[in-house]
């Protein structure tokens, strides 16, 4: 079929402003390996000098496992909580129910250093400055927004006779959660923690109000090196993690197949 | 009167260090000082009841930290048996305040500003030098206060990339406002500490009539016309490190930074890539404070005070992390190729102006405002 | 009665998740509310300060201008985008989703810093085309608001692509289809009738990137210059600079009345429902 104008411009389009999203981020790959102790591209050969300092600096390296941890705690966190409130509030579907879903998403709307300036104060009086348990608390507050609404969305496919019918025959509300309900959300459940994840892995704002020394974490050593000074460490870490976003995009997409 | 210390400043010093010796990085920026702020007063253990024969220093971590170890404490403790040790935590005005209040002082003696050294002392929480111990000839001259004394001096300098501007250097302020003649990007500091005297001298201002310029609105208004005028040209430095970054990727080809940056700066690059001129500059001073009643004594900090206005040891300042010497008979001890970098040579001093704290006190932060809106509007 | 006993339970699950959210996130920002008010003494003196601040006043007009020009830019790049995957299909099809779900996964830092190395007076794009002779001096693309703008357009862009994209998705080609057989061009079709459906997908996808923008905080921070000086980045400023925590405090609370506003206009026009609380 010959194709018009209207779709060469759309397909043309769309490629041209998906080349523009993608690329950008593959930047950091040439530079990572660079032989000058500058951002910039190789000038007489490719090094390793930089991945060489990322997996032997003890800084860059406990951030970096500071923050997996750090991410896995709090993804934990976030869909048990999330996932027992997105069940409940299936199950009540009423007003009260939806006003707290719209309480639970407030984290995404507040402007992060808004809610960071909240952080930082009411954790001075808690006594968690610069503590990971700080980190985790506030990480898992801005983690739940994700869960409970993609929890919430697994569960508008759940047929709402069957948990009824699972109360008649004489199962407990427990009972009835756990083997009926949790199964059916577990998609959005698993999307939820990996969304938990993310959100605690890169969060940067947030840490630089509530840490000052002793937790330190991935995005804050990137964010203090490129404030600091720009050395092409970053773009050997920032490699890495796309790289590994890259495997898992194409693991998925696989699987998808 | 608010404090003018520019704690900023004194971090980058130690930063600095840090980037030196690869040994880490230093504290956020802000939010030692916003703890300090907030009076979260440092854990009191065993050292509430330090032995009198030791001293405590307190400046701001790092590996600034390791120097002071290194230069001054290290060297007294070697002549007179006495350990001084250094303590990195930041001695904010609010701290030191905290701890005098609360009756449990362990510092003796505190890397401060003069803002907080005129604060502390109006609130009386230091005690007064004694200047039959501490040489007052032994330190630049407005550096002497009652209650505080300079340790060492900084500057605010102009900086410039004569690769990029085609060897054609500004000399003065008035040729940094001259876009024609070189063109390119200009760094200045994010706040307007050091930078409006700059603007004022652009104007024609001789150098000893800056502050007198600036002393009224008008002069303060036609400072921030000459940034609202300049603003195209201008990428704003927030931290030390940032202006270092600007110059290192050629983002800019003149600047008003730190000659502490610019110490480190004139190893980073090539040789035709950097100049600093001091013509213009601003000067400074690190003040020495002591919290009334610390536990060391009056009379052995003050020793130790003294120890520290040695030209040699100020040197070492020098060359380990570009900190000039506060005590004027020290510039001839400096090495040749550092000369030029010293913000307290006699050739230097001569054309620049001693930083005015009470100037600060009373209008930086109405002059704050109008410089960011000079800036972004 | 045991359908009162059940909703207790019910209550239970939810219960843990909603008063940590209430005790630790909703009760520090309210907190901010009282600083404004109190610090350093009680009275709306912050709120006066503010109202009187050219540079506050600036700094917000910069704020919406570059929260408006991100969406905008966003809206149309993105259109084309999700127009193109639920139109077109093909085997490329799930590699254009997947790879517009990407950048979501990249942290913001990264994908700003790769600007950084793009954008700068030396950077790879200054490099290329001086290489290529389509320039004698390096253009000025970062330090100012356009490399803040590209940079925020690639950071929201998947936020504006997959409202519409859901939306798109839902609409039956039957509508475009009859009014081509009635004789309407492609284009014709494409703007009376397949365009007024996609207006949800738009409006949610418009409503997120500019909500999003107004309280942005790292792109701007890291590629305006200090001139790009946005609210949030002006807030930071007071507090770090002077620690004026009333000053900052009295910022924040305009920039939330002013998220809450924006919210409350886009209700008229958007299903907020559908485009916050059960988006996909």
């Amino acid at each position: 079929m010959q194709r018009s104008a209207f779709q060469i411009f759309f397909q043309t389009g769309a490629w041209t402003v998906i080349a523009f999203l993608v690329l950008p981020l593959l930047v950091v790959l040439p530079i990572s390996f660079t032989d000058t102790s500058y951002i910039g591209l190789p000038k007489e050969g490719l090094s390793l000098q930089h991945y060489v300092n990322y997996f032997t600096d003890p800084k860059w390296l406990g951030a970096t496992w500071t923050s997996v941890w750090i991410g896995v705690v709090v993804a934990t966190c976030a869909t048990v909580l999330g996932t027992a409130f997105a069940i409940g509030c299936w199950f009540l579907s009423d007003r009260a129910s939806s006003i707290a879903r719209w309480v639970l998403i407030t984290p995404i709307l507040v402007p992060p250093v808004v809610q960071s300036l909240g952080f930082y104060r009411f954790w001075v009086v808690l006594g968690l400055i610069d503590t990971h348990v700080g980190v985790i608390l506030a990480h898992t507050l801005l983690a739940l927004p994700y869960v409970s609404i993609s929890v919430f969305a697994a569960l508008t496919n759940l047929d709402r006779n069957i948990p009824r019918a699972a109360r008649s025959l004489g199962a407990s509300v427990m009972q009835t959660v756990w083997a009926v309900v949790v199964p059916a959300a577990k998609p959005g459940i698993a999307t939820g923690f990996i969304f938990a994840f993310i959100v605690s892995f890169d969060e940067i704002v947030g840490v630089l109000f509530i840490t000052v020394r002793r937790v330190s974490t991935l995005p804050k050593m990137i964010w203090e090196g490129i404030q600091d000074n720009i050395d092409p460490t970053i773009a050997a870490v920032a490699t890495v993690l796309v790289v590994i976003t890259l495997v898992a995009t194409a693991i998925g997409v696989m699987r998808k197949k | 009167m608010t404090d003018t210390t520019d704690f900023e400043a004194k971090r980058d010093i130690a930063e600095i260090a840090v980037e030196r010796y690869k040994q880490g990085r230093l504290t956020r920026r802000g939010f030692v000082a916003a703890m300090g702020a907030l009076g979260v007063l440092p854990a009191l253990g065993s050292k509430a009841h330090a032995q009198a024969k030791e001293i405590i220093v307190v400046n701001w971590g790092g590996a600034a930290k390791d120097v002071l170890q290194e230069v001054l404490c290290d060297t007294y403790t070697a002549e007179t048996g006495i350990p001084v040790i250094v303590d990195g935590s930041g001695p904010s005005a609010g701290k030191i305040r905290a701890m005098v209040e609360s009756g449990a002082v362990v510092w003796d003696l505190c890397d401060s500003g003069a803002g907080s050294a005129i604060i502390l002392e109006q609130q009386g929480m230091t005690q007064p030098i004694d200047y039959s111990i501490v040489d007052k000839s032994k330190v630049l001259e407005g550096t002497a206060y009652k209650n505080g004394v300079g340790n060492y001096v900084y500057s605010y300098v102009l900086a410039t990339n004569p690769k990029m501007l085609g060897g054609n250097v500004p000399q003065t302020w008035e040729d940094v406002w001259n876009v024609k003649d070189f063109p390119g990007m200009r760094t200045f500091r994010k706040s307007v500490r050091g930078q409006l005297e700059c603007a004022t001298m652009a104007q024609g201002v001789p150098l000893n009539e800056v502050y007198e310029a600036l002393g009224t609105q008008d002069g303060i208004n036609a400072a921030i016309a000459k940034f609202r005028e300049l603003r195209e040209n201008i990428i704003v430095w927030g931290s030390g490190s940032d202006s270092q970054n600007l110059f290192l990727q050629e983002e800019v080809a003149i600047g008003n930074i730190w000659s502490t940056r610019a110490h480190l700066l004139k190893d980073q690059m090539d040789k035709d890539a950097f100049n600093v001129s001091f013509n213009g500059g601003v000067i400074a001073p690190g003040i020495w404070v002591v919290p009334k009643g610390n536990p060391a004594g009056t009379e052995e900090t003050m020793k130790f005070i003294a120890h520290g206005q040695k030209p040699e040891l100020q040197v070492k300042w020098l060359e380990m992390i570009g900190s000039g010497p506060v005590n004027p008979e020290a510039a001839e001890l400096v090495p040749a190729e550092l000369a030029p970098y010293n913000p307290s040579s006699p050739e230097n001093l001569a054309t620049q102006i001693l930083y005015n704290d009470e100037w600060y006190a009373k209008n930086q932060i109405a002059a704050e405002e109008l410089y960011v809106d000079a800036l972004i509007n | 009665m045991p359908r009162i006993n059940e909703k207790v339970s019910y209550w239970m699950l939810v219960a843990p998740a909603l008063a940590i959210m209430v005790i630790f996130y909703i009760v520090p920002v309210l907190g901010i509310w009282k600083i404004a008010f109190t610090e350093p003494e009680t009275g709306v003196a912050n709120f006066v300060a503010m109202a009187g601040s050219n540079a506050v006043k600036t700094s917000f007009i910069i704020t919406f201008r570059v929260a408006a020009i991100t969406t905008i830019g966003c809206l149309i790049l993105g259109y084309i985008v999700a127009y193109a995957i639920s139109n077109f299909a093909s085997k490329f099809t799930p590699l254009m989703v997947a790879l517009v779900i990407l950048p979501f996964w990249v942290s913001v830092l990264i994908r700003s810093f790769s600007w950084i190395v793009l954008l700068g007076r030396s950077g790879i794009v200054n490099d290329t085309l001086k290489g290529a002779g389509l320039i004698d001096a390096p253009l000025r693309l970062m330090h100012n608001e356009t490399g803040v703008l590209i940079a925020m357009i690639h950071v929201m862009l998947p936020f504006a692509i997959l409202p519409m994209l859901t939306n798109m998705r839902g609409i039956s080609g039957a509508y475009v289809q009859a009014a081509r057989s009635l004789g309407a061009s492609e284009w014709t079709a494409f703007r009376q009738v397949y365009f007024p459906q996609t207006m949800p997908g738009v409006m949610s996808g418009a409503l997120l990137v500019f909500v999003l923008s107004l309280g942005f905080f790292v792109t701007p921070a890291l590629l305006g210059g200090g001139r790009v000086l946005m609210i949030s980045e002006y807030i930071t400023y007071q507090i770090q600079e002077f620690l004026n925590w009333g000053l900052g405090s009295a910022l924040s609370v305009a920039l939330l009345i002013a998220t809450a506003l924006v919210l409350l206009i886009a209700a008229r026009f958007v299903n907020l429902r559908s485009a916050l609380l059960e988006r996909k």
